[in-house]
């Protein structure tokens, strides 16, 4: 079964999105963060299937009440945040797997692009398309943030804002992800290249764009691959940026 | 003629508290244009918390903070974590800066650096280098006043040595004020004008000669405080 071409073209703006953000997110430190907020939308999508609607707005719903709730954990609390989002993880993980039919488990774990309708393609390569022009437009301030949150104070940059903002980004990048990897296999797409990158980049520039690049290149050979030898392309595109990643790892150590 | 100096900055009465632990509490100082302001204590005395509340990083429980209107502020903070592995220029992280007045090549110039330095990744430099280039970054919107938290271990003494070399330099050749948060008793009687001794209250304010006694010492450092300094 083929992949039609606006849903590839929509996966391959996805995976842009997905290789920005994560480069952001390694920065922070975050990358634990990304990998149990995907599963918070485990239970927005239970409720899309249960109710029969397109799961992916349940998803969206849950994920940005997931990223909201915890920014203002974060606030009360001295947790850390990969501390709090451990928590929601499981729970989320358990409530999702819980309300999921048990036919449906499967695709929402590692994603179904088959699934995805032409109008829904549209719909998530305009808000991957918006999420990357957001983040370049503000790159600067947001990097700051994350490698020198003090400076960034100093000079007017509002802290908070720049958090909340890059919370909303990463759940809307999941949001528009998990159709084409599912919940358990998002850092794939978000993680993974931007760790590869930079075991290669010697520039910050060099970095993103590398990022961006071996995301969508997974994501490509994943849809390919899965054409060919009817695999799921989601494993098939984790499986394609962890041999990246790999690779990545022989490159000498600038 | 300092006297006549207009007043940059304008501190009263502050006073910070933290989950209800005192950081420090009424505070009050001044420092004139060209003036260096030493804020010194020790270790856990709220010196960096002080600063970090006149620059609005941390929001004072009491008091008053006047800056001079429209003044441009430098920062030079403590500490500056470098992901071992952050693949970032000197030039990229420099740009990253924002209201830039200086070019990076001028602010560089300004610091005896080579143009070559924005090539260096920073994940490469040595403390004393990083601490220069952070320096360049607080130099970048042309600051009529810095506050420098100087770091209190990780940097070679000849690092520490340049910096205040440094410092100095651009004192003389700009006329800017200094702040400077230390817990070296040789940089205050080298360098400021005046002197604000910290632990957790305020314990002595003026000119280092006059403000800093036996008396004073012993309350901010503890009795053995003549051995200690000596030691730094």
């Amino acid at each position: 079964m083929s992949v039609s071409f606006i849903v590839f073209i929509s996966g391959i703006i996805v995976a842009a999105a997905s290789g920005l953000i994560g480069s952001l997110l390694t920065l922070r430190k975050m990358t634990l963060l990304s990998d149990a907020l995907s599963h918070v939308a485990l239970p927005g999508i239970a409720i899309g299937i249960l109710f029969n609607f397109a799961p992916i707005w349940g998803g969206v719903a849950f994920l940005f009440l997931g990223a909201l709730l915890i920014w203002a954990i974060e606030k009360k609390t001295k947790l850390a945040t990969e501390s709090i989002t451990g928590v929601l993880f499981v729970t989320a993980l358990a409530i999702g797997a819980l309300l999921i039919p048990e036919e449906s488990l499967l695709e929402t774990f590692f994603g179904n692009v088959h699934l995805i309708s032409n109008s829904t393609a549209y719909i998530q390569a305009l808000i991957a398309a918006a999420i990357i022009l957001v983040t370049l437009r503000l790159l600067k301030p947001l990097t700051l943030t994350s490698i020198a949150p003090d400076l960034a104070v100093a000079s007017k940059i509002s802290r908070t804002q720049m958090e909340i903002l890059l919370l909303l980004l990463i759940a809307g990048t999941i949001a528009v992800g998990i159709s084409f990897v599912g919940v358990l296999l998002m850092s794939s797409l978000l993680i993974v290249p931007a760790v590869a990158a930079k075991n290669i980049a010697t520039s910050f520039k060099g970095f993103v764009g590398m990022s961006i690049g071996i995301s969508m290149f997974s994501l490509c050979v994943g849809l390919i691959l899965g054409n060919i030898y009817s695999i799921n392309p989601g494993i098939a595109t984790a499986l394609t940026s962890s041999v990246l990643f790999l690779i990545s790892l022989f490159f000498p150590s600038k | 003629m300092k006297q006549e100096a207009p007043i940059l900055l304008s501190v009263k009465n502050l006073s910070l508290s933290i989950n209800n632990n005192h950081i420090f509490n009424h505070v009050g100082f001044e420092i004139h244009k060209e003036e260096v302001v030493a804020i010194i204590g020790p270790n856990g005395a709220g010196k960096s918390m002080l600063l970090k509340s006149l620059l609005g990083i941390v929001e004072p429980t009491a008091g008053v903070i006047q800056w001079f209107p429209g003044i441009r502020i430098g920062y030079l903070p403590q500490r500056f974590h470098v992901d071992m592995y952050l693949p970032m220029t000197v030039a990229e992280f420099l740009n990253l800066k924002p209201r830039k007045i200086l070019t990076n090549e001028a602010v560089l110039r300004l610091l005896k650096l080579e143009k070559s330095w924005l090539k260096k990744k920073l994940s490469h430099l040595s403390s004393g280098q990083l601490q220069r280039i952070l320096l360049a970054w607080a130099l970048l919107d042309d600051p009529q006043i810095l506050l420098f938290d100087e770091p209190t271990e990780n940097v070679d003494i000849e690092g520490q040595e340049s910096i205040y070399t440094l410092l100095h330099h651009l004192q003389d050749t700009t006329g800017l004020s200094l702040i400077i948060v230390s817990h070296d008793l040789q940089v205050v009687y080298r360098y400021a004008n005046r002197v604000v001794c910290l632990n957790e209250k305020q314990v002595c304010y003026g000119e280092p000669d006059k403000a800093l006694n036996h008396e004073t010492l012993s309350k901010l450092f503890g009795d053995h405080t003549v051995f200690h300094h000596h030691h730094l």
